[in-house]
């Protein structure tokens, strides 16, 4: 035979085999999943291979304590991503060479991209400070949703505390803490770079009363017409004051809200896929789960940038 | 609030964590990085004017050379019209010069065929007044003086001037 045949670099008689232990895997993942059994009733399976039923519950499991602090799966979890980024960045920075070996380009590429993301929203001069918690948020992030794709995060199961048997790992971003954790650090972020560049100045925005008192004083001087235009205007500008304000401190509620809910909606999602159908099905999901992880810690990190950006812009008042 | 989970001790455990975490990326990722960013961006730019100077060195060099090939070419051109210049005074003053010499010998020559002429001449009119005398003796059958005789025939022959030109 002149021409060598074959599907996709491997011989026809492989390449069967492939096709024959995925279509396999695809039944039984059919037949020992929730849909399979909806549909086809128990057929017979042995029990490792069922679905286990997913149980949902949002408050974390305490595993141990330590000096009287509870110590929980999540804290444990969380403890695992800083390793693992200190061993990633450990390893790349070692030795840096001006001539960079591959591993050293990667990490050089996470930090620069970062970098390049910092300077191009905030600029040079503040995009350099801002850096530092920007990027330190989106690896925490990013790294936190990555690490709860790994299989083991969420099926080893151990003695709890209380005596129950619970999860030993548990992807952090879906304990309400963590995401409230970074959503408090990012408004004392804001509200310090705000503070420190704009000094008092920074508050203006929030009590605006400028207009307000030019109007008593337009009032007292017996323009009538304008004074009522000022006092108007005036009261708009306090009352859009105090929404400033609120929204400041909303922007806690809605950063945590955010990453907690679509990280706990994507472990969700993945646990309703294996229940339904073991093998193969979730797969796409946990694609779209890396997909989603990435998203997440760029719009923590990326609104993080942006609010502490428009923090230090002096307010339109100010002229 | 208990239905979500939210707790101060993990709460603060995360707040912890985070610090902890950025320490460490701080002291091993962001700084190293950034540093050696910042070194090589500044390598780069060095490397970059270097280049452009190099570059305009380059310029300025091949300019130069192509003038020095230029000014060589006119000095060689000058140098060479020159040189067919001296030629032609030296192949000038060749054939002067071989013109004078030739004239010379050509003079020289003469005088010898003329020197040598008039010593033919001389010795002939020897031999001839040895023969007259001889054959005037013959005739006369008597001996002159011979000194005496001679001079008589050059007095002849100096008064005839027949054979003297």
């Amino acid at each position: 035979m002149a021409k060598k045949k074959g599907c996709m670099g491997c011989s026809f008689p492989v390449a069967i085999v492939v096709v024959l232990a995925i279509l396999g895997v695809g039944v039984i993942s059919l037949l020992g999943g929730a849909l399979g059994n909806a549909l086809l009733g128990d057929v017979g399976l042995p029990s490792w291979l069922l679905a286990q039923s997913p149980e949902v519950h949002l408050p974390t499991d305490v595993i141990f304590h330590f000096l009287g602090f509870p110590i929980t799966n999540t804290i444990i979890t969380a403890w695992i991503t800083i390793i693992v980024l200190l061993t990633i960045f450990y390893f790349g920075t070692r030795s840096m060479k001006l001539i960079p070996s591959r591993f050293q380009t990667a990490v050089e590429f996470v930090i620069d991209y970062l970098l390049t993301f910092c300077e191009d929203i905030a600029g040079k001069k503040y995009g350099r400070k801002f850096f530092v918690i920007v990027a330190t948020i989106f690896l925490f992030v990013i790294t936190n949703s990555w690490i709860g794709l790994v299989p083991g995060v969420g099926t080893i199961l151990v003695e709890g505390a209380d005596g129950h048997m619970v999860h030993l790992f548990r992807p952090v971003n879906t304990d309400i803490n963590l995401p409230l954790a970074l959503a408090i650090i990012s408004f004392i972020f804001v509200e310090y770079w705000g503070i420190k560049t704009l000094r008092l100045g920074y508050f203006k925005k929030f009590l605006n009363t400028h207009r307000f008192f030019q109007g008593f004083k337009e009032l007292f001087s017996g323009k009538i017409k304008q004074a009522m235009g000022s006092l108007f205007n005036g009261a708009i500008d306090i009352f859009i004051g105090l929404l400033e304000a609120l929204s400041e401190v909303v922007r806690i509620v809605s950063f945590t809200f955010r990453l907690f809910g679509n990280m706990t909606g994507g472990e969700i999602l993945l646990l309703m896929m294996v229940f339904l159908a073991p093998f193969l099905l979730a797969i796409p999901f946990y694609g779209l789960e890396l997909l989603v992880g990435f998203i997440q810690a760029l719009i923590f990190a990326g609104l993080t940038l942006v609010f502490a950006t428009i923090a230090i812009t002096p307010s339109h008042s100010d002229e | 609030m208990e239905g979500l989970g939210i707790n101060l001790s993990s709460l603060l455990a995360q707040l912890v964590n985070f610090g902890l975490l950025f320490a460490l990326l701080y002291f091993f990722a962001y700084k190293p990085v950034i540093k050696m960013l910042d070194q090589r961006s500044a390598k780069i730019k060095e490397s970059m004017e270097q280049t452009e100077e190099i570059k305009k060195q380059h310029e300025l060099a091949e300019k130069e050379t192509a003038r020095l090939i230029a000014e060589a070419g006119k000095e060689g051109q000058r140098i060479i019209e020159q040189a067919t210049l001296i030629g032609e005074e030296t192949k000038q003053k060749a054939k002067q010069d071989a013109k004078v010499e030739a004239e010379k010998l050509l003079a020289k020559a003469k005088l010898e065929i003329e020197r040598e002429r008039d010593e033919a001449i001389g010795e002939l009119r020897n031999a001839f007044a040895d023969l007259t005398v001889m054959a005037a003796g013959k005739v006369i059958d008597r001996s002159l003086d011979k000194e005496q005789h001679r001079q008589l025939i050059d007095k002849v022959l100096e008064e005839s001037n027949v054979v003297n030109n």
